[in-house]
């Protein structure tokens, strides 16, 4: 299982969401995406979109104001 | 109730109320209530952009230029507006309450952070964006709480007209961004 980190601290809305969607498709089924962030509406919209698109999703306050994402791509 | 569970109690609410983004049906009443609050207060309903004719009048008159003397000021109800000054005019109090509330917001949540500025093409994005939301407020004689908000809400068929091209605007924007301010 390969892990690819996406680092978008400083991206305001919607690049986070455009960028994790590129990365997605970069990586195989089964690959770990992890998408820093730090824009609280990215927080919103990344799990929401991920969830939706039936990837597994776990998200992590890694300090204030900033999180991670994990998506695991399962199709 | 023991001391462990209460601050339980306390920080799962704080999470629950105060962490967390409510569900949008909730922003979405809270926005109603309050708009008709403003209505019954101040006559008018809600908008924000408004009140930039009467920034910009403010700094341009600071910088020599004569506003009073301007097309939009020469509506008298516009020119005593003018002249009660920043703080007289309700709009600016609200907007300034605005950015208040949402400080207040992310203090509460413990999300408040100063961000890097990345690279000077955001910069460049940012004040674009800016710029041309600016002058479309104007033009339209309203923003997306003024004209598209206020005017949904008050059965005018202006703001559904505005809802129809911030589409496009934005799905233009949203390509732009994508083509030209993304590495």
């Amino acid at each position: 299982m390969a892990e690819k980190e996406l680092n978008c601290l400083g991206e305001a809305c919607p690049i986070p969401l455009v960028k994790a969607q590129k990365a997605i498709k970069e990586i195989e089924v089964g690959d770990l995406l992890i998408v820093q962030i730090d824009h609280s509406c990215a927080m919103k919209n990344l799990p929401e979109w991920a969830r939706e698109a039936k990837h597994n999703v776990e998200t992590e306050e890694t300090g204030e104001g900033q999180w991670e994402v994990f998506i695991e791509k399962t199709n | 109730m023991s001391a462990e569970k209460q601050s339980s109690l306390v920080s799962s609410l704080h999470k629950r109320f105060l962490k967390d983004p409510w569900p949008y049906y909730v922003g979405a009443v809270m926005l109603g209530v309050l708009n008709i609050a403003i209505l019954a207060a101040s006559g008018k309903a809600w908008g924000v952009s408004g009140v930039f004719h009467y920034w910009g009048a403010i700094i341009a008159d600071f910088l020599g230029a004569s506003p009073e003397t301007w097309a939009f000021f020469k509506n008298p109800k516009n020119l005593a507006l003018l002249n009660k000054g920043f703080w007289g005019n309700p709009g600016s109090v609200r907007n300034f309450a605005i950015i208040i509330g949402a400080l207040l917001a992310s203090l509460l949540a413990g999300q408040f952070k100063i961000k890097m500025i990345k690279s000077w093409r955001q910069v460049a994005a940012a004040a674009l964006g800016g710029l041309f939301m600016g002058y479309g407020a104007m033009t339209a004689l309203g923003c997306n709480i003024g004209a598209l908000f206020s005017g949904t809400a008050s059965m005018s068929l202006h703001g559904w007209v505005f809802l129809c091209f911030i589409f496009i605007g934005g799905a233009v924007g949203s390509k732009l961004l994508v083509k030209f301010f993304m590495k």
